[in-house]
Order: C-alpha cells, then structure tokens, then sequence
C-alpha cells in the first residue's frame, strides 16, 4: 500500500478521534466511535492482520456500539423509580 | 471559582502532550525488524508439520496457546455473570411491537444466511482468518438484529434465557473436557496432535486434531455470552417504552 | 511506515486519556477508555510487521508477518469489549440510583 494512502487513513483516524472526544452529544459521539472502529480494522487490514481486522470490525463497530445505545437509551428515558416489584 | 476547570484542563493539556511525545521518544527507539527472530520464527516453522492448521494465529490461540485462550474465555464469562447479576431484579418481560412489516419480512430473509456465514467462519477457523471469537460474536449479531426488529419477547421466545445458559456451559465444558483428554492419554493438558486427535492431510476440511473442536466450543461460549449480555440490558428497555418501535429508540 | 503507526496511535492515547481526564459525561470517560484500548491494540500490530510481508496463513509466499501479536490483540480486543460491557451496567445501575450521569454532581450529592 503507498505510503500516502496510509497517510490520508491516519489522518482520517486521528480527526474521528478528535470528534469522539469534543463533540457534546452522546449519540453522535457513539456513531463516530463505529466509524473509528471500521477505519481500524481498515488500517489493521492493511498492516496484513486479517485475523485481528475481522475481529476488530465485528466486535468494535456491532456488539459494543449496540450496548452503548442500549444503555444510552436506560438513562435517558423518564426516572421510573416505582417498578422495583412488578408481577 | 470559572477560572479553576480552565487551569485544571490546561494542566492535563500539558500533561498528555509531554507524556505523548515522551512514549514516542521511547517506541521510536525500538529497532524495526528484517525477519522475524525468537519464538514466533520457530511457530512460523513448524506450524503445518506441529499442528496440521493453515492458520498459524489460531493454531497459536487454540493449541500452543490454549491454556491463555481458556483463561480469556473464564473473563468473558465473569463479565456475563456480573451484568446478568446486576440486571437480575427484573424477571418479566413484556412485548414490542418492533419494526414495521417491510423490515420484518426482509430480515426474516436475510437471516439463515448470516447463521450461515457465521457457521462458516467458525467451521473454518483453522483454514483461513476467522475462528471461535469472530464467529461466536457474529451469532451474538444476529440475536441482536431479532432483538431490534421483532422486539425482544420474540427474541426471548425463540432462543430463551435457559438455552443461553447451557449453550455458555456447554463451551466451556466441552474447552475443558478436551483439554482433560489430553490429560489422560498422558501427554499434559490441552495437547493437541501429541494427545491421539488425528492430524489429517493438510489443508483439508477435517484436520489440526482438536482445533476445530476447540473452535466450536469457544463460538458458543462468546456467542451465547454476548448475547446475554445485551438480552440483560435490553430487557428492561421494552418495559417502558411500549410505543416506541423496537428495542433502540431512533 | 511502522513510525507512522506508532505516532498515531501515541497520538490516539492522549486524546483519550485527555478525554477521560476532563470530562464530566460518564460516557465519555468510557468512550475516552475505548479510544486508549484501541491505541494500545494498534501499537501492538503495527510492531510485528515486516514491511514487504504476507498475513501469517501457510503457505507464505515471502516473508510472514508476526503471528504473536495478532494472537495478543485478539485476545485484548475481547477482553476490551467485555469490560466495556460491564462499565455500561454500572453506568446504567448508577443511573437508577442517583438520576444522574453526571460525574460531579455524583460527588456532590456523596460529599
């Protein structure tokens, strides 16, 4: 792979990383997290891992940014504190 | 009392900036390598006449390294029984709708052919990149794509809580009875062409002695495990949100 | 090239340790903790390659890479997942009892 390729993805992973930890909202910042995850494995490709770059991908950018949404969305929703016991 | 954050985050500023020019002054120190020397030269060499597998990384992870990859696997399912410890006050689930009719039907479709490519990608894990870990967790994938569209108590209905349970057990329990037979046949734990498992010809589909099998176990153990784990957290969610569509709102 | 990955990643670092450091969002500390495990896995491939190398599947036409580290990253990628995994049940019980994600009034209400 040419070494300006290898630049432009760097630069590109560097940025995201930049916008996961500046930007305000925690939605937008966990999508961006998913994009940073397929850059990786991209990069991890590259560095002839296909292994780890599988891994990555499916891990990183599927169950982890699933569970962030998931609990995301616990706490925002309207304190229901009275269903401690319910049926 | 607005100027202290603005001090604290200038010192952690300074602080991160010279502690990362202090590791790259250190990393870069390091010599690049020509050939690769130590033991990974000697698992380079031997990999194919020592364990019969393509694929050095999983011949390291499933059999010089095995025991390594039963510890992991105990991490996994430590995690799995914290959280479902922690989200274990709720017993009841109540139903969602889910998506709308177009996407059910769609995914209905779509889904034997990611069991498919997940089955494959375990299957082949001693052939080609892949193995237990991508393959258990692309399993986990598709029960939470079910989960979002068809709403959890379908999910729950088609691959109940107590299936979960013994699938988990049952990899774990099948990692150590392999490792066991090693054990009796004498040659220490978790030994692979040394313990009796056959070798087979090269390249094809049944060979690499226990690494298959091995490849099974932990694709079960990561794959009910995840699973789990977003079932506990995803539980409570339709609880409340009955009109919403699915379990994940937006 | 190898320099390129390792200044990268460093870099990576200490956006996330920056992020955990001063931010008050609990999420965004465990984002930070995401960014700084990736960093770390990206340091470990990058220095088992050989330029001009193949990905470690027998047959090798040329040189191979370095299996080790493959080996060691899939193995922290998992674990990574795992203790992320269960940092978002704490937040989520953490929620449940204090209202809040906030970290200082999390403290304040404790102190």
């Amino acid at each position: 792979m040419s070494l300006s390729f290898m630049i432009f993805l760097y630069v590109f992973l560097i940025a995201t990383a930049l916008v996961i930890s500046a930007i305000n909202d925690i939605l937008s910042a966990v999508i961006t997290l998913s994009v940073f995850g397929i850059l990786l494995a991209t990069a991890f490709a590259i560095l002839q891992a296909p292994d780890v770059a599988l891994t990555q991908a499916v891990i990183n950018s599927g169950i982890v940014t699933a569970l962030f949404l998931v609990a995301f969305s616990q706490t925002e929703k309207p304190e229901c504190y009275s269903e401690e016991e319910e049926e | 009392m607005s100027i202290r954050p603005f001090i604290f985050r200038i010192a952690a500023l300074i602080l991160c900036v010279s502690l990362g020019l202090m590791l790259f002054r250190g990393i870069a120190a390091l010599p690049v390598p020509e050939k690769v020397i130590g033991p990974a030269s000697h698992y380079l060499a031997r990999t194919a006449r020592e364990t019969g597998a393509r694929n050095v990384v999983g011949a390291i992870l499933f059999d010089y390294r095995a025991f390594d990859t039963l510890g992991e696997s105990t991490v996994i399912f430590t995690a799995v029984c914290g959280i479902a410890m922690l989200f274990s006050r709720r017993k009841f689930h109540r139903s969602s709708s889910g998506l709308s009719f177009i996407a059910k039907r769609g995914i209905g479709i779509m889904v034997p052919f990611l069991l498919m490519y997940a089955s494959v990608i375990i299957l082949f894990g001693h052939l080609s990149p892949g193995g237990g870990f991508q393959g258990g967790t692309i399993f986990a994938t598709v029960t939470v794509l079910l989960c979002v569209v068809y709403g959890s108590s379908f999910e729950s209905q088609y691959f109940p809580p107590r299936t979960k349970d013994i699938l988990e057990s049952g990899g774990a329990l099948l990692f150590s009875g392999i490792g066991l037979i090693g054990l009796a046949a004498g040659t220490g734990f978790l030994s692979n062409i040394a313990a009796g498992f056959p070798a087979g010809t090269f390249g094809s589909f049944l060979s690499a002695g226990s690494v298959p099998i091995l490849n099974v176990a932990v694709g079960m153990k990561v794959g009910a495990g995840l699973s789990t784990i977003f079932y506990s957290m995803i539980k409570m969610l339709d609880a409340g949100h009955d009109h919403t569509e699915g379990g994940i709102p937006g | 090239m190898i320099l390129l990955s390792y200044a990268t990643s460093i870099t990576i670092f200490c956006i996330g340790l920056y992020t955990i450091m001063t931010r008050r969002n609990l999420f965004k500390t465990l984002l930070g903790l995401a960014l700084m495990e990736s960093a770390v896995l990206l340091i470990i491939v990058s220095s088992g390659y050989i330029p001009g190398g193949v990905p470690p599947i027998a047959p090798f036409i040329g040189q191979a890479v370095n299996p080790l580290p493959h080996a060691f990253t899939l193995t922290a990628i998992v674990i990574g997942a795992s203790d992320i995994a269960l940092a978002l049940a704490f937040i989520v019980k953490l929620h449940r009892h204090y209202r809040t994600v906030d970290l200082d009034r999390i403290r304040g209400l404790r102190g």
